[in-house]
């Protein structure tokens, strides 16, 4: 059996983790192809809305990581995400949604290796709990159902 | 219907060597509202920039998407380049396929079909773009430069001389530095204090340069061409206007037994006290833990006998706000801790010493006048080892880096032993010898052939002492691993250079970034070494990375320069990235509701309360606005207002919608 | 006369008030709220153990704000209510008159925050224990477990959005529902828009619930959604020393932060 290629998206940061996979990228590191990097200014821009809509429209995984505590570029952003992270997890464990599906991690502009390691652990992870049916379910099955209506 | 441009560059062979560029721009190319796309091998060279702009002639672009390095990289270059070619500048993207895909991926399909979805979300996402005019700020042309070691003196000089203010803050009583304390210098061996001190009385001197020692940065707030910053001023105790820096208090201390900091404890000093004969400003502070008055309550010598009357037990630390545009990060370095080391046993005995104490021993100002006496008993040594690469690339004890400087004072040192002491035997314990630098190679070369000194070529793993000697053990590695074992009257470590204590904290304070080993981080290694990914803050000097002084002058000069390019300019002009709370016609006005939950989350209090008044003046609605030259974009409030009524350019809500649906559905 | 009419009647006479929102006999034993604006309506005014439903939200109402200077016969999750209401700037200090229903139907009167606050400090305001036990219940199954339950429970959902009209801090002009570019949130009631609704609808309660229950009792459809927004209660209590309506200076839990604030999941 061909082995499931979970589809992941990250939202990340510009100015740490962004800026780390660049890091990764010049410092030639590996890593698994599954996860696409979707940039945003900072961790505190990142709405939750935006990574219900990554799992309804069919990713297996999430990854958001941003600057670590006190080295946001905007000072006090990613303080606030990770406020709205602590009880948006909160709620989603209790809805019933599996948050080991989404992986929080601090990656620094200088940890390119680290970011190597999240994005490997995060597929190897998902590898093994397997695609998020749950979701899948309802997500693909009503986006079928009324194409055109929501995508535009 | 849009008319977009997608570019594919191969980097060379940089993206093209693992990502089938030809099938991405024929791929992409099919996508709906695509309508030009081809693939080249350098897209940011000006032959690249050309096709890009005749594209957009010719095709009538609407918008355009480069495949190829990261947008940290190549943004602004691209985003020049559909500016002069008439397309808005926003409407422009870069899709990320070197990095964030062929650097980290084999060459394989799916390496490739990566790069495709990367671009189609940028299609997509383009396609929601707006354009944008950039927003213009007023310039504050004053520059703060924290730090007065060389870098620090250098850089103010340079932005005070092309005619800007200048403040500079130093946390010590004096400015100056570690060069202060250095004896003489390599490559050429002129003494530190000469060169130095007049530099020193030139910044104290500038009628363009404010100088605030004894202080330290407390925050900053705002943006390029705008900070705010907060200066604590700690208490000198005296008053610097009546103070005529006779220093007769500093004798009459009858606290006399506090070890020197500046003479690295080879010496004393009083509670009251100059650092150093030369500092600037030469007038005394008084060292708080210490003084007899603050420990017993009694005391106050000083002022009894200060003629001006100018002592001030009373004086309190004193909080300033200054205004700048720019600022100069020159806080310095440091040396390792020596105690790293137990088996050197510096602590232990007396006469195992670093580096800048000798520098202390071996300088004409030092506590013994520039004669090499041992500090246990005051005998000259005869035989000096000196230990290169204490702490050292040594990632198990001490730090992975080459502290780049030891190589060069370790040689110094030794030779200068031997011009003191001519029949003294200087050995070193080096792991390589680094001499990259003018005139650097000779230097060290003189050191091992005129003045005869021992290189011996591993690493020292004790040193002990027995019948008065320091018995130093190692070994040959080119004698193949041969033991060795010197019995020597002194050691002098050349401990690594790190980060200077409180470093991470101020770059907290400044927002600046840093590497792992709390060094400042440059912007780009090689093309923006004096800039930081802060803009409007600047990198000079030994904060850095360790570095000696002329590449600690050069740096300072470099930022120099930065700061007075940024203050040829009245206004600047900033990316128009800003939040933007939805307007809407009466009676709703906006999709905001005024709860003003967003207003705390702003870092820059960008977020202000607008009234809609009626005719007679009522208000009938209060609403947010962003104040759009405070607002850096972060978009914090953008995903905490519940009814999405502050929005983001460039991050948009449709935009960031639109790039997954894009990406999760092909 | 009772007691509750004499002091409305009063308070419209000597023009404390224009309005004075309290409950009324509706059709089939049911009651209902009252808008009063005289002496004739105020005779109307019922108080009876049946008359639980939180009235705070009318306030920001904009057929009801048209009435002029208001008063409101409260209870305990319409105080808080109006302390929360006042923290999002909604409402401020004096300008609501607020009559507090006593379990032995005496009336304690309001007329500022402080009281208020002071009053809030020394009152009972957690959920019932029956919530309490459902929660409970909820949080020891299976992630799965929970994901079929809540499955089945939104499965039942007409998104006819009487939870949102019911909940006092659902005053938005224009919920994020109804906001088009982009469609964050599905309009159609199938399984994905409703979880969408109410994933979404329970995040923006989140710090701000005063736990009054008013959604789950609009609901035709019988879905306990209270339960989404009751369960954060606790863990934001727990986490950031925050809860919802007790002062009206407050800050909202999720608009600041401490830079130790504990979490065990980022890496
Ligand atoms: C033993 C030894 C011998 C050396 N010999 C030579 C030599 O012969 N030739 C040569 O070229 N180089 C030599 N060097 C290197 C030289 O010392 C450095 O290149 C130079 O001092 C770097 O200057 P700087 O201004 O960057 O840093 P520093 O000299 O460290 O100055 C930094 C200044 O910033 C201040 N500061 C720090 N933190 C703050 C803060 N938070 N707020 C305000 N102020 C702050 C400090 O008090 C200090 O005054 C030697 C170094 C050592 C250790
Ligand atoms: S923009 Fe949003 S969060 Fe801010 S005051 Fe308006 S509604 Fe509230
Ligand atoms: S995006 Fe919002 S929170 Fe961020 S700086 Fe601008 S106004 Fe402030
Ligand atoms: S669900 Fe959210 S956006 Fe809608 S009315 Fe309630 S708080 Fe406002
Ligand atoms: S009241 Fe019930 S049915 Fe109506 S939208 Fe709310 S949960 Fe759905």
């Amino acid at each position: 059996m061909q082995e499931f290629e979970p589809k992941i998206v990250a939202f990340v940061c510009n100015w740490c983790t962004y800026a780390g996979a660049d890091l990764t990228g010049t410092s030639r590191i590996k890593y698994s192809a599954n996860v696409k990097i979707i940039r945003f200014p900072c961790t505190g821009r990142i709405d939750f809305m935006i990574l219900m809509k990554a799992f309804e429209n069919g990713a297996d995984g999430i990854i958001v990581s941003g600057c670590h505590p006190n080295d946001c570029h905007y000072s006090t952003g990613n303080f606030h995400a990770r406020r709205r992270w602590i009880v948006f997890r909160n709620l989603l464990n209790f809805s019933g949604i599996d948050t080991e599906r989404i992986q929080f991690s601090w990656v620094s502009a200088a940890e390119g290796f680290k970011w190597a390691d999240v994005v490997n652990n995060t597929v190897k992870k998902i590898r093994e709990i397997g695609p998020y049916e749950n979701y899948n379910k309802i997500a693909v099955s009503t986006l079928f159902k009324e194409e055109g209506a929501t995508n535009e | 219907m849009s008319r977009i441009g997608v570019f594919v560059c191969h980097c060379g062979e940089n993206i093209s060597a693992t990502v089938n560029c030809e099938k991405v721009a024929k791929i992409t190319g099919e996508l709906k509202g695509v309508e030009f796309s081809t693939d080249y091998k350098y897209m940011c060279s000006y032959p690249g920039q050309t096709l890009i702009k005749e594209a957009i002639k010719e095709h009538k672009l609407d918008g355009v998407v480069v495949a190829a390095c990261s947008p940290r990289m190549h943004e602004p270059t691209f985003r020049k380049a559909c500016a002069e070619a008439g397309l808005n500048p926003f409407l422009c993207e870069m899709s990320n396929i070197r990095e964030h895909c062929s650097w980290v991926h084999p060459k394989d399909d799916l390496t490739t079909e990566k790069a495709q979805d990367l671009v189609r979300v940028m299609v997509e996402k383009v396609k929601k773009n707006k354009a944008l005019n950039s927003i213009k700020v007023p310039v504050t042309k004053t520059a703060l430069v924290i730090g007065g070691g060389i870098a620090g003196i250098q850089a103010a000089l340079d932005i005070a001389n092309c005619g800007h203010k200048v403040i500079m803050v130093e946390r010590q009583p004096s400015i100056g530095g570690h060069m202060s304390q250095l004896s003489e210098t390599f490559p050429t061996l002129d003494c530190s204090q000469c060169i130095l001190t007049p530099r020193m009385v030139e910044v104290a001197q500038h009628p363009n340069i404010t100088l605030h020692t004894y202080s330290e940065v407390e925050s900053v707030d705002g943006f390029i061409g705008n900070f705010k910053v907060k200066i604590r001023k700690r208490s000198k105790s005296i008053d610097e206007h009546l103070c005529t820096g006779c220093g007769l208090c500093t004798t009459k201390c009858p606290q006399k037994k506090i070890p020197n900091e500046f003479e690295r404890g080879l010496g004393f000093r009083p509670a009251i006290y100059v650092p150093f004969p030369q500092a600037v400003p030469n007038k005394p502070v008084i060292d708080r833990e210490h003084c007899t008055y603050y420990i017993k309550g009694k005391c106050k010598i000083c002022e009894i006998v200060c003629p001006t009357k100018a002592i001030r037990f009373d004086q309190e630390d004193e909080v300033i706000d200054v205004a700048v545009g720019a600022i100069v990060m020159a806080t310095g370095f440091d040396v390792l801790k020596t105690d790293y080391f137990p088996e050197y046993g510096y602590g232990k005995y007396a006469d195992v010493i670093d580096g800048l104490a000798f520098e202390r021993l071996a300088s004409a100002s030092g506590p013994t006048q520039g004669e090499i006496r041992r500090p246990s008993d005051g005998k000259i040594p005869k035989k000096i080892v000196f230990v290169a690469c204490a702490g050292s690339r040594d990632p198990a004890k001490g730090i992975e880096y080459c502290s780049k400087i030891c190589c060069m004072y370790t040689a110094k040192h030794a030779m200068l032993y031997k011009h003191k002491v001519h029949d003294g035997i200087p050995y070193v314990f080096y792991m390589d010898i680094r001499a990259g630098g003018k005139n650097y190679e000779e230097f060290v070369r003189r050191t091992i052939v005129e003045d005869e000194t021992q290189y011996i070529r591993g690493r020292v793993s004790t040193i002990y002492e027995k019948n008065g000697k320091l018995i130093v053990k190692g070994a040959d590695t080119l004698m193949g691993a041969q033991p060795v074992e010197i019995e020597a009257d002194m050691v002098v470590l050349a401990t690594a250079g790190v980060a200077n204590h409180g470093a991470e904290e101020l770059a907290q304070t400044v927002h600046i970034s840093y590497d792992p080993y709390k060094f400042f981080a440059e912007a780009h290694p090689k093309l923006k070494p004096v800039e930081t990914n802060t803009a409007g803050i600047f990198l000079a000097g030994a904060c850095q990375a360790p570095k000696d002084i002329p590449e600690s002058v050069a740096a300072a000069s470099g930022a120099a320069v930065k700061v007075a390019a940024l203050f040829s300019n009245d206004e600047l002009t900033r990316d128009p990235l800003v939040a933007v709370v939805n307007r809407s016609a009466p009676p709703v006005y906006s999709q905001c509701v005024g709860c003003f939950l967003c207003q705390s989350v702003c870092p820059y209090q960008a977020i202000e309360r607008e009234e809609i008044k009626n005719r007679n003046g009522e208000v009938i609605k209060t609403l947010a606005r962003v104040n759009e030259g405070l607002c850096q974009g972060c978009g914090t409030c953008v995903a905490l207002c519940r009814t999405k009524a502050i929005d983001i350019h460039g991050y948009s809500n449709q935009q960031v919608y639109t790039e997954i649906m894009a990406l999760l559905n092909d | 006369m009772s007691d509750l009419i004499k002091k409305v009647t009063a308070l419209l006479n000597d023009k404390t008030i224009n309005a004075f929102i309290g409950y009324e006999k509706g059709s089939a034993d049911r009651i209902r709220a009252t808008f009063i604006r005289n002496e004739d309506q105020a005779q109307k005014l019922i108080l009876n153990a049946s008359c639980t439903q939180n009235l705070a939200g009318y306030l920001l109402k904009h057929e009801v704000k048209k009435l002029g200077k208001l008063g409101i016969l409260a209870n305990v999750a319409a105080l808080r209510s109006i302390m929360q209401l006042a923290s999002e700037f909604q409402i401020k200090d004096g300008e609501v008159y607020v009559l507090f229903a006593n379990a032995d139907g005496s009336l304690t009167e309001f007329t500022d925050f402080k009281s208020i606050e002071a009053f809030l400090e020394t009152t009972d305001t957690g959920i019932k224990s029956e919530e309490q036990e459902m929660i409970a219940k909820l949080e020891a199954m299976t992630v799965n477990e929970r994901w079929l339950f809540w499955n089945k429970e939104f499965e039942k959902c007409i998104k006819c959005y009487a939870c949102r009209a019911a909940c006092p801090m659902c005053y938005c002009h224009r919920c994020t529902t109804d906001v088009n570019q982009p469609q964050w949130i599905p309009v159609a009631s199938h399984e994905l828009g409703n979880l969408d609704y109410h994933l979404m609808r329970a995040m923006h309660l989140a710090g701000r619930c005063v736990n009054c229950g008013e959604c789950a009792t609009a609901c035709p459809m019988d879905i306990p959604l209270n339960l989404l927004t009751y369960q954060l209660i606790s863990p934001i209590k727990a986490t950031f020393g925050a809860t919802a309506g007790m002062k009206a200076d407050a800050v909202y839990a999720l608009s600041t932060y401490k830079p130790d604030d504990k979490e065990n999941f980022i890496i």
